[in-house]
């Protein structure tokens, strides 16, 4: 078991990806702490699936040192965070309201900062044992390249990507390494959500079709699933990835490493 | 003028993205050398100096940078493409991409930089493709990734005297542009899907290329070097999904 003895936090745990990361590190060994609004999340169940849930909403101050004062008092300490909880917007500049940018902000970017404000002086406790704490942020391929009508969203992770280099670089020498994993298509509710044009973005066509196109575009003709996610996300937690610091982890199943796929 | 007074070196001058850089250079007042591997080409104004060269000869390299007596500006444009994945790659083909393309702006820079002078210019053609894969383009994008991390390494071990850095051209018009359509199933659609991958709504043309070439010749530029400058029209700010998907 890789992640034997050490704490855990993740927030958005009850979404698509949070659910995953979840499960892999009970399995793993870690004592986890799955952070969410509600305990039915995004996906609308509970599972019992060996984790303790803490109320977080990562936008609220009050709610990042509540559940880092249910850490402490319990462990002393935190080996892991991983800041999985995210929205997405899905509009232009000109269609976003100052509310949705502001919101957007709040939960991927502002929440990031929140929860990990308060995890620091947990995680500099775990350090003390000699092995790095591991702080693992959501970054997005959207970071890099934009998806369009998806302004507010790439901004946003634009901006976790910068929190990761600056974390890594602050708190390195206090023995605790960030990271930043940058999903592509990942098959979880949010996907579905885009591929349902729920949002004023997408859609509009047959879902199916558009499904196929999506995946023939992949080098690796598919999207990824959670479980992919939580692969990357174990091992950058466990102590195997000691020497891994400060960077993006791309994971998208080779999207992001092709040129525009011209139809020629 | 912006390079009046400089002398100008640009390595596959005979036509397409080299002959823009070369056309620029003159009009912002450099004293222009150009080589490529066949005989002077037609219209090629009379002040432009030519040199028949192969530039993945060493020996070939060094005798005529010997003879140019230096210069302030050097652009390694040469460039060969070979469009096959790495199993359909022949020793041919590597001798042929690599040789020009890697080992070609390997033998200029190693002959010109002992003889360019403080404040000198070097300009390298990158691309996109050595940032990300094109399909079935194996040596020509790893061979542009070489060009990028020579560049950063020139940067770094030859300043302050020389700066260096790299432009990545996205889709130029260039004959072979049009060429790629022709073999297209539906060329005018082949045509319209890439327009539209492409944010401003066109593709680039030599002298787009040109004019960032001759601001990183210039001294406007003085404190950029070892970096990678990409042109492409916002092609490869955008997710490589089917434009209109969405």
């Amino acid at each position: 078991m890789m992640l034997n003895g050490k704490i855990a936090l993740v927030t958005g745990a009850r979404g698509g990806i949070g659910r995953a990361i979840v499960a892999r590190f009970v399995k793993e060994g870690a004592t986890v702490f799955a952070a969410d609004l509600t305990a039915e999340g995004s996906m609308d169940r509970h599972d019992d699936d060996g984790s303790h849930f803490v109320k977080l909403d990562v936008t609220q101050e009050a709610d990042a040192i509540a559940a880092m004062d249910h850490v402490r008092e319990r462990h002393g300490k935190l080996d892991i965070l991983v800041n999985a909880a995210g929205i997405e917007i899905e509009k232009t500049v000109e269609e976003t309201t100052l509310e949705e940018w502001n919101q957007s902000f709040a939960v991927n970017s502002t929440g990031t900062f929140l929860t990990s404000k308060y995890a620091i002086p947990l995680m500099r406790e775990a350090a003390k044992s000699g092995s790095s704490a591991s702080l693992i942020n959501f970054g997005s391929y959207d970071g890099f390249i934009a998806d369009p009508g998806l302004a507010a969203y790439c901004a946003t992770k634009g901006a976790v990507h910068a929190l990761t280099r600056a974390m890594a670089c602050d708190h390195g020498p206090e023995g605790i390494r960030v990271n930043a994993i940058c999903p592509g298509y990942i098959d979880t509710p949010m996907l579905q959500s885009f591929f349902n044009g729920d949002g004023s973005g997408g859609g509009g066509g047959n879902i199916e079709t558009l499904q196929k196109a999506v995946r023939d575009v992949h080098p690796m003709r598919t999207y990824g699933t959670p479980t992919d996610i939580a692969n990357l996300v174990n091992w950058l937690a466990s102590d195997e990835a000691r020497y891994a610091s400060g960077q993006l982890w791309v994971l998208d199943g080779g999207l992001s490493a092709q040129v525009q796929q011209m139809k020629l | 003028m912006r390079l009046a007074g400089k002398r100008a070196f640009v390595t596959g001058g005979r036509q397409g993205i080299g002959r823009g850089i070369v056309d620029a250079f003159m009009a912002e007042g450099a004293t222009v050398t150009a080589c490529g591997r066949g005989a002077r080409p037609e219209g090629l104004p009379e002040c432009v100096i030519w040199h028949c060269l192969d530039v993945s000869d060493p020996q070939a390299v060094e005798e005529i940078v010997g003879a140019t007596g230096g210069t302030e500006i050097l652009v390694n444009n040469a460039g060969v493409q070979v469009e096959r994945t790495v199993t359909d790659s022949s020793d041919e083909d590597w001798d042929l991409v690599m040789g020009v393309n890697a080992r070609g702006v390997f033998n200029i820079c190693r002959a010109f930089i002992p003889i360019m002078s403080a404040g000198s210019s070097i300009i390298n053609i990158g691309s996109i493709s050595g940032n990300v894969a094109d399909p079935s383009m194996a040596l020509y994008n790893a061979s542009k990734a070489f060009v990028h991390g020579l560049t950063r390494s020139i940067a770094v071990d030859h300043g302050p005297d020389v700066r260096c850095n790299a432009i990545c051209p996205g889709w130029i018009e260039t004959g072979m542009l049009d060429a790629g359509f022709d073999l297209a199933t539906d060329p005018a659609k082949a045509k319209s899907d890439a327009l539209a991958r492409h944010a401003v709504n066109r593709f680039g043309k030599p002298a787009d290329i040109a004019a960032m070439a001759v601001w990183l010749a210039s001294d406007e530029s003085a404190f950029a070097t070892g970096q990678l400058f990409t042109i492409d029209g916002g092609m490869t700010a955008a997710s490589p999904l089917n434009p209109g998907l969405f």
